[in-house]
């Protein structure tokens, strides 16, 4: 008998594996872009945004879109192991089940940031926003957003792939759960592109984004930990 | 290797599909799992396979809980009537990505895949395969890493008679070659019967019968599924 590998080779392989299927349907990914395109359009179509303004509502805008079309990713995060009965093959090969969870929560995670980054040129077009080094920070909450989202959301897609009713659970599960990693999305975001008002002195990282990058690392650490523990059950039944 | 059912039961909500099974599986052995629908066949082959875990009782593969032991789940080979292969990928990517699981390097794939008669459809995606050719890609998947056991459920479903044949033949060529020992589930039984060197047949959640079985005559085979499924049907 071969050596079994361990979780991280595991998990890279199975990363790499829904990469590369990613690559080829674009399944995930599309649906999303198109959502968060659709959601900016129409906001910029419904209110002139800009200075203050778009402190205001600005980061409500950015983030909800991103939570919504998050769902569309979440939702597909164990569609290629439900086809074919894959995920079995999976479990029965030596592969620990938190090897899975981590695949799938970094995969969530990555595609979540690159949708992010692919609209931010586009939120800043319709909505004036004026570029800058000051928007540097926003990596570290999107990366930390998305790890909030995808810790908790791979979760519970994992759960709500043996439902029938998996398009109607999901949100239902996962939303009230990141309310409060979502405040400290908005909150943060709207602490750096107020840096960006014109008239007010450019602050590269304002005192106030600590409290809220901070918070939504506890965030992404206990949902992740919580998740990890919970996945063997999850996944099994 | 052994296999051990202990005292099993396996409930889903008020339904009881196993109830208090005990099974031993010991090297060589060929066992065939027969039983009407609802006997609890493919639910003990999922135990087994660390898929799902008992509502009471002890499953153990080599002394361990599959679904806690990555070392004694390597000893297994599943192989089920899905083809458990990702359509999007090709076949050698499909076989690729599950060597690398197993701790196994990408030398191992084109053996693999001239071992079934696909190496001409190596680069293909395997979403374009026929049925039979996904069932020859998925046995090379569940034998790449010379499991000791191959856990067989319903392999030959989908399959028209020629290819049902075919994959017998080489199944059982595979088992005698490896001295794998195999658990099947079928109801396709006449095509089973070359290979197999026990039946257990269960009913409505119990092992209701348990023998040798020493003949390759699949009809005498298939009159004794029918007996059983006979007696399901008037309980």
């Amino acid at each position: 008998m071969n050596d079994v590998p361990g979780i991280w080779t595991h998990a890279r392989l199975l990363l790499r594996k829904d990469l590369m299927t990613e690559w080829r349907t674009k399944e995930r990914l599309s649906p999303m872009v198109f959502f968060v395109l659709l959601v900016l359009l129409v906001y910029n179509f419904a209110f002139e945004l800009g200075g203050a303004a778009l402190w205001e509502i600005g980061p409500g805008v950015l983030w909800s879109s991103f939570v919504f079309a998050s769902l569309f990713g979440l939702q597909r995060t164990f569609a290629a192991e439900s086809t074919n009965d894959c995920l079995d093959a999976l479990l029965a090969a030596p592969v620990e089940r938190g090897a899975l969870y981590l695949a799938k929560m970094m995969g969530n995670v990555l595609f979540l940031v690159g949708v992010q980054l692919l609209t931010l040129p586009l939120f800043g077009l319709f909505f004036n926003l004026t570029p800058g080094l000051y928007l540097l920070p926003l990596l570290v909450v999107f990366l930390l957003g998305s790890a909030s989202v995808a810790s908790i959301g791979t979760l519970f897609a994992a759960m709500a792939s043996h439902s029938r009713l998996r398009e109607f659970l999901l949100p239902l599960l996962v939303l009230p759960v990141l309310i409060p990693a979502l405040i400290s999305c908005v909150a943060a975001t709207g602490f750096i592109l107020a840096a960006g008002i014109p008239g007010r002195a450019v602050q590269f990282w304002p005192e106030e984004l600590t409290l809220h990058v901070g918070m939504l690392a506890l965030f992404a650490v206990v949902f992740s930990t919580l998740a990890w523990m919970l996945f063997d059950f999850v996944i099994e039944e | 290797m052994q296999l051990c059912v202990d005292n099993v039961h396996k409930r889903f909500g008020s339904t009881v599909a196993l109830a208090g099974v005990d099974l031993y599986v010991g090297a060589d052995t060929h066992l065939l799992l027969a039983g009407a629908n609802g006997a609890g066949k493919t639910t003990l082959l999922r135990l087994l396979a660390g898929l799902t875990g008992p509502s009471d009782g002890r499953v153990t593969i080599g002394g361990e809980d599959p679904r806690r032991s990555t070392e004694q789940r390597w000893r297994l080979g599943l192989l089920s009537h899905q083809t458990l292969l990702y359509d999007d990928l090709s076949a050698t990517e499909n076989l690729r990505f599950f060597a690398g699981l197993y701790g196994l390097g990408a030398d191992i794939v084109r053996p693999a895949l001239a071992d079934v008669d696909l190496t001409d459809q190596a680069s293909a995606r395997v979403g374009g395969f026929s049925r039979g050719m996904k069932q020859r890609l998925a046995l090379a998947r569940a034998t790449l890493h010379a499991p000791e056991v191959l856990l067989l459920d319903e392999p030959f479903t989908g399959l028209d008679r020629r290819s049902a044949g075919t994959l017998s033949t080489r199944l059982l060529v595979r088992t005698r070659e490896t001295g794998v020992s195999s658990l099947l589930v079928t109801h396709n039984v006449v095509e089973a019967a070359q290979f197999v060197n026990r039946v257990v047949v269960l009913r409505g959640g119990r092992i209701v019968c348990d023998e040798p079985w020493n003949t390759d005559d699949g009809e005498r085979l298939q009159a004794l599924c029918d007996h059983h499924q006979e007696l399901a049907v008037h309980e």
